[in-house]
């Protein structure tokens, strides 16, 4: 069988590596990606392994590499090369080439990096001069003029006071958020007796440290007294203000000023030579960072998987084990082949299938088409191993279950040209938006929605929906014809009626055609004002169909479930009874429903006569029957018989399933343990209850499992079967026996979420229709032209907003639960894991986007 | 009880949040791990298996004990301060109280660094990021703690803590200590009538826990001023009013002249005898701090038990501290090749 159905056999393998080859062969298998190693030593603490020395080596050189990496993003100009389209896991000893490399690289960085930031502080600091200088003129020009001002009256007061009163005064430059806390703490400290200018400077300047632009200030303090420009300068190193020599006259500032200039122009060459030195090394940097971080990685996880291995006593050599399905072990084998050779050893790994107890991991081959409908699979449980997967069959079911709750034509088409667009860009887009939460679901389900929007135009054409409107593609079968003195006056409703002339005179001429539309429901409903009443009985009735035969289908895959895994005693005492209760009761519903269809026509007698089926299936269960009371009621001659006979029958079915296993087990494992003797052909049956044991608790023992595997390998012939416990088997078989006869009717009724959701579907769009968009196509030529440019746009947003996009989610969902509770209960038990491979496409794909998972 | 309802409109992501920090302290079977390392390097793979992550994957080797220390601090920092920029009133009020005891802690690192004459520059990387204010650059300005006060603290939150300190006495190590002290136990008093005017959940855990602080900062008060020239009623001054031991409690403590009588004191008290059983200073023993760490630890856990409190988050910080005050226990005695002693931490179970 294909791998997809039941997915891969898999097989438990131990392979003995040369320690030497070791490296290699598992370089080999991760570019493979087809093993999944176990962890042989899983009590042993991460560092104390025996390769953690070099996973240690390689996070150091990814350290190094995310340095060098975010140092190239940092320049703008410069673009990483992606990497290398096949970049070869490095060899081994390789490892202390690379290290070198790129310790001379990070070396060499950070010695331009200083150079660079010594040089940019420098310029800073020439640049703030330049600030102050030109700033401080203004300042002074004032000062000067309040001084002479107050020297005169100075002088003026004190007579004998030769000495003109001096005022000290520092420069400076602070960042400009800080300066309103500055100026409160001067004056709070100072009390006042600090005179302080402040001057913004126009131009942000660039901090050296963190290579941000900051706003700066200009300031200049005037004070008087040694003790206070003591305080003053530790407030200014108490707010990191940079203090600068300021010339007190104003020739000495011009001519300080003009030094500052030619030193900027100076220093802007050399710092310019030295951003140009650093640009060619990160360019040279950035031809190779992408490839490195890839061969670091592959090198990194396979050290990782080494830890994983146990060691030969002797040292000689490394023992893995791994899961690997069955038909790939000839690749694996050439694998280990290959890497064995690379590595120039001349002793072959050995690769030993070997026998286990343990449920295998599961796999499935999956392309990206299967992947989606794999993942609605998986989302509920993983398949056990070797169960029947459902995806396959989801395919197709579960694009149709959409589509019979979304059906409408034109809603369809824009949805499948939407997925189609991703499906025929999907290499373009697969890199694109990869942040992007809600983007990579859609585009992650793409196949999916490209068939749900082709089933959605499929069912749309059978309900004669095309955005809430119908297509009269063949024509009509019926048409109005009225006789000559028909009177339009007193008429409101007119009836349709298929059968003219039985009892009205009124209708002479033939309305109906006689032959049915040829293609879904005849556009001639939409105009009926009993639409509605007629497309729920049809889409009621057809909910019904579908959903048993889904169920059906569902236990029909049980019993190949059970074929498979030989138990014979689940196919007689649970397949059985579930097929007879299913049949006797709701495959005949579904029978009622044809038959009903077919024997009742329009002629007026059989619509008087029609049974209500839903009150008839009721009446079943009281051995009623319509038939009794009116024979023109009944289905077929003899129904009433008939329906109890069936109902008998079904109701037997409860009790058969409820005791029937059990005792058969009871009965098989008494045998066994009077016999003691393991017979070979026992063994068949020992299989098929181990089966039942093994998977009920299966959770438990994987777990119980990686605690001691070495225990359990060694104890690998102790059947689980020993410990047989009656009462823990009757109860879950009663469990089951009530979840699934409680289950067939809440599931049956549960289908008829298809109409509900189809007719809500329907309604809403139109709704939109009528109250939209019609406002616009009512309206006359010339303005109606303008109101209906300007109603599109909103019918247009709520039918993708509303229609498409919340009505398509919430019929997702539907179907999405119809699959894995009504259908996928009646055979999938979904206790298996997932095969994860060990596999470098995987880890460099996780490592390049790490919020993904 | 009420209110309780509503308490999620506003804060229910945050307590969300903080939970979900919480779950990530280190267990018991991560410090086992944690002690058996050997280097340094073999501590950072470890962390890194925990929720630390790859906190250290960008420090380049040989890594350092103050790296690991500035590195977790950084951490659960951050991890703070996106609470707090989440926060609205009360809950803001609330966190804005916690870090007020980191701004008590840094001014008295800064003037005691000053003392001692280091440089501002070099003092403020050591302050806790939490107690950060803007005006502490100039902290070195005041040489007298009036000065202190009208220069510096006046436009802080401490100001009001400090009308009680405030003197024309030069600062030296003992006026710094007292000072500290002061400032703390009005700090405390102040937290705790907070708290209470809160009310309901928040009060009850937060009265619990404060009040435990306050007892331990009289005891601890009492234990270290036993040999030091501090006058009795200087002494009962220092002890924060809002714990079990107010009022008889510290009466008797202001009294107190050996650690024996600090011992009887205690006695007295459920919650705090045995605190102080079983304590020594022979190697082995547990110190008296331990064992308040340890109390401290379980408190806080308990914190936990009670929804629709701001408890959560004093404790939550708490439990960080206390977790980095392990780690870097556990990294000193590994760097240092010390491994008699490397059990002492305080697991957080």
């Amino acid at each position: 069988m294909s791998s997809l159905f039941r997915g891969e056999d898999m097989t438990l393998c131990q392979i003995y590596f040369q320690s030497e080859a070791a490296y290699s062969c598992v370089a080999q298998l991760g570019e493979l990606g087809i093993v999944q190693f176990r962890d042989l030593n899983p009590t042993v603490n991460a560092f104390q392994r025996k390769f953690v020395n070099e996973v240690r080596r390689c996070e150091e050189m990814e350290r190094k590499l995310r340095f060098l990496e975010s140092e190239i993003i940092k320049e703008k100009e410069i673009a990483l090369t992606d990497a290398q389209e096949f970049c070869e896991a490095p060899k081994s000893k390789e490892m202390i080439d690379m290290e070198t490399a790129l310790e001379q690289l990070e070396h060499d960085l950070q010695e331009v990096n200083s150079n660079k930031d010594a040089l940019k502080k420098n310029y800073l600091e020439l640049q703030e001069l330049r600030h102050i200088l030109t700033k401080a003129t203004t300042f002074f020009e004032e000062q000067d003029r309040i001084q002479t001002g107050e020297q005169t009256v100075l002088q003026m007061d004190t007579q004998d006071r030769v000495q003109p009163l001096r005022l000290g005064f520092l420069a400076g430059v602070i960042d400009r958020e800080r300066v309103p806390s500055f100026e409160l703490m001067l004056w709070r400290i100072c009390r006042g007796n600090v005179f302080l200018r402040t001057a913004e400077i126009e131009e942000a300047l660039e901090d050296p440290k963190t290579n941000t632009q900051v706003n700066k200030t200009v300031f200049i303090l005037f004070f008087q007294g040694e003790q206070l420009k003591i305080k003053v300068k530790k407030i200014c190193e108490g707010f990191k203000a940079t203090i600068y020599p300021c010339p007190e006259t104003a020739s000495e500032r011009r001519e300080m000023g003009l030094g500052v200039m030619t030193r900027l122009e100076e220093l802007k060459t050399v710092l310019d030579q030295s951003l140009n030195l650093r640009k060619s090394l990160l360019t040279n940097a950035a031809l190779n960072v992408k490839t490195w971080f890839c061969r670091v990685r592959k090198m990194k996880a396979i050290y990782h998987t080494m830890n994983m291995f146990n060691l030969e006593v002797n040292q000689k050599c490394l023992i893995a084990e791994c899961w690997a399905p069955v038909n790939e072990l000839t690749r694996i084998k050439l694998a280990l082949d290959k890497g064995t050779e690379l590595s120039g050893s001349n002793i072959q790994s050995i690769l030993n299938r070997m026998e286990t107890k343990e449920q295998p991991p599961t796999h499935h081959r999956l392309n990206q088409f299967s992947e989606g409908f794999q993942n609605i699979v998986d989302a509920y449980g993983i398949s056990s191993y070797r169960e029947i997967n459902p995806a396959p069959f989801t395919v197709i079911t579960f694009p149709f279950l959409f589509a019979v709750m979304f059906g409408d034509a034109g809603h369809g088409l824009i949805m499948s040209l939407f997925a189609l667009f991703m499906v025929l860009r999907e290499t373009q887009l697969k890199n694109k938006f990869k942040t992007n939460e809600v983007w990579q679901i859609f585009f992650g389900g793409r196949y999916i929605i490209l068939l749900m929007g082709l089933f959605s135009i499929y069912t749309g054409v059978i309900y004669n929906d095309v955005f809430s409107k119908s297509m009269n593609i063949f024509g009509s079968s019926w048409k109005v014809g009225v006789s000559k003195d028909f009177d339009f006056e007193k008429v409101t409703v007119f009836d349709l009626n298929p059968n003219p002339n039985v009892n009205r005179s009124l209708n002479e001429v033939k309305m109906y055609s006689g032959t049915p539309y040829p293609f879904g429901v005849d556009p001639i409903w939409i105009m009926s004002i009993n639409k509605i009443a007629f497309t729920n009985s049809l889409k009621m009735k057809f909910s019904v169909i579908i959903g048993i035969m889904q169920m059906m289908f569902g236990l029909v895959l049980s019993l190949l479930n059970h074929l498979f895994f030989g138990k014979m005693a689940s196919v007689f005492f649970e397949f059985i009874p579930q097929v007879i209760f299913l049949t006797f009761i709701f495959v005949y519903l579904c029978l009622m429903i044809f038959i009903k269809w077919i024997r009742f026509d329009g002629s007026p007698n059989s619509t008087q006569c029609a049974p209500n089926l839903l009150i008839e299936l009721i009446n079943m269960f009281f051995f009623k029957s319509a038939a009794d009371e009116d024979s023109c009621k009944a289905l077929y001659s003899g129904q009433s018989i008939v329906q109890k006979i069936l109902i008998v029958l079904a109701v037997l079915c409860i009790p058969t399933m409820l005791l029937g296993k059990p005792i058969i087990l009871y009965l098989r494992h008494k045998r066994k343990s009077q016999s003691g003797v393991r017979l070979e052909e026992d063994m068949r049956h020992m299989t098929e209850l181990s089966n039942n044991v093994v998977t009920s608790d299966s959770v438990h023992q994987e777990s119980t499992y990686l605690v001691n595997s070495e225990a359990e390998l060694l104890n690998d012939h102790d059947d689980p079967e020993e410990k047989f416990d009656m009462g823990e088997i009757a109860v879950e078989q009663c469990i089951h026996t009530i979840e699934y006869f409680l289950g067939c009717i809440s599931h049956t009724a549960s289908y008829l979420r298809l109409w509900a959701l189809s007719l809500a579907h329907a309604e809403l769009s139109e709704v939109l229709w009528t109250m939209i968009l019609r406002i616009g196509l009512q309206s006359g030529s010339a303005p109606g032209f303008v109101i209906l440019w300007l109603v599109f746009v909103p019918w247009a947003a709520f039918t993708v907003g509303v229609l498409l996009l919340m009505e398509g989610l919430s019929a997702f969902l539907h179907a999405l639960r119809l699959h894995w509770v009504e259908f996928q209960s009646k055979f999938y038990k979904g206790e298996g894991y997932q095969f994860i491979p060990f596999s470098f496409q995987q880890i460099l794909e996780q490592a390049e986007n790490p919020d993904q998972l | 009880m009420f209110l309780d309802v509503l308490f999620n409109i506003d804060n229910g992501y945050l307590e969300g949040l903080v939970r979900g920090f919480k779950s990530g302290i280190l267990k018991n079977q991560d410090y086992i791990n944690l002690v058996q390392c050997e280097t340094l390097e073999d501590l950072k793979l470890h962390l890194q298996t925990t929720d630390y992550g790859n906190f250290l994957a960008n420090e380049p080797s040989p890594l350092t004990v103050s790296v690991i220390d500035d590195k977790i601090r950084e951490k659960y920092v951050l991890e703070f301060q996106h609470l707090r920029n989440h926060a609205v009133k009360p809950l803001s009020k609330f966190l804005d109280y916690i870090t007020y005891s980191y701004m008590i802690d840094n001014i008295v690192l800064l003037i005691t660094g000053h003392l001692h004459q280091r440089s501002v520059q070099e003092l403020l990387p050591k302050c806790h990021p939490l107690g950060m204010f803007e005006q502490m650059g100039a902290i070195t300005v005041a040489d007298t703690s009036a000065s202190l006060y009208n220069a510096i603290l006046i436009d802080t939150p401490l100001a009001p803590y400090f009308i009680d300190c405030i003197s024309e006495h030069d600062l030296d190590e003992l006026n710094i200590e007292i000072m500290r002290n002061t400032l703390y136990k009005a700090y405390i008093e102040d937290f705790y009538n907070f708290c209470k005017e809160l009310g309901g959940p928040t009060g009850e855990v937060m009265c619990e826990l404060l009040a435990f602080e306050a007892d331990r900062r009289a005891f601890m008060i009492t234990i270290n001023s036993l040999g030091v020239d501090l006058p009795k009623d200087e002494r009962s001054k220092l002890y924060p009013r809002c714990g079990k031991l107010y009022p008889d409690g510290l009466n008797q403590l202001s009294k107190a002249e050996e650690y024996d009588q600090v011992k009887m004191i205690a006695e007295s008290y459920a919650d705090y005898r045995p605190l102080f059983e079983n304590v020594g200073t022979n190697p082995g023993d547990k110190t008296i701090e331990d064992k308040f760490f340890e109390q401290e630890v379980k408190m806080n856990l308990n914190a936990f038990m009670r929804q629709f409190g701001f408890g959560v988050f004093y404790s939550f910080l708490k439990l960080k501290e206390q977790e980095n005050r392990n780690i870097i226990w556990i990294a000193e005695c590994v760097a240092q090749k010390h491994r008699t002693r490397i059990d002492n931490y305080i697991p957080i179970m």
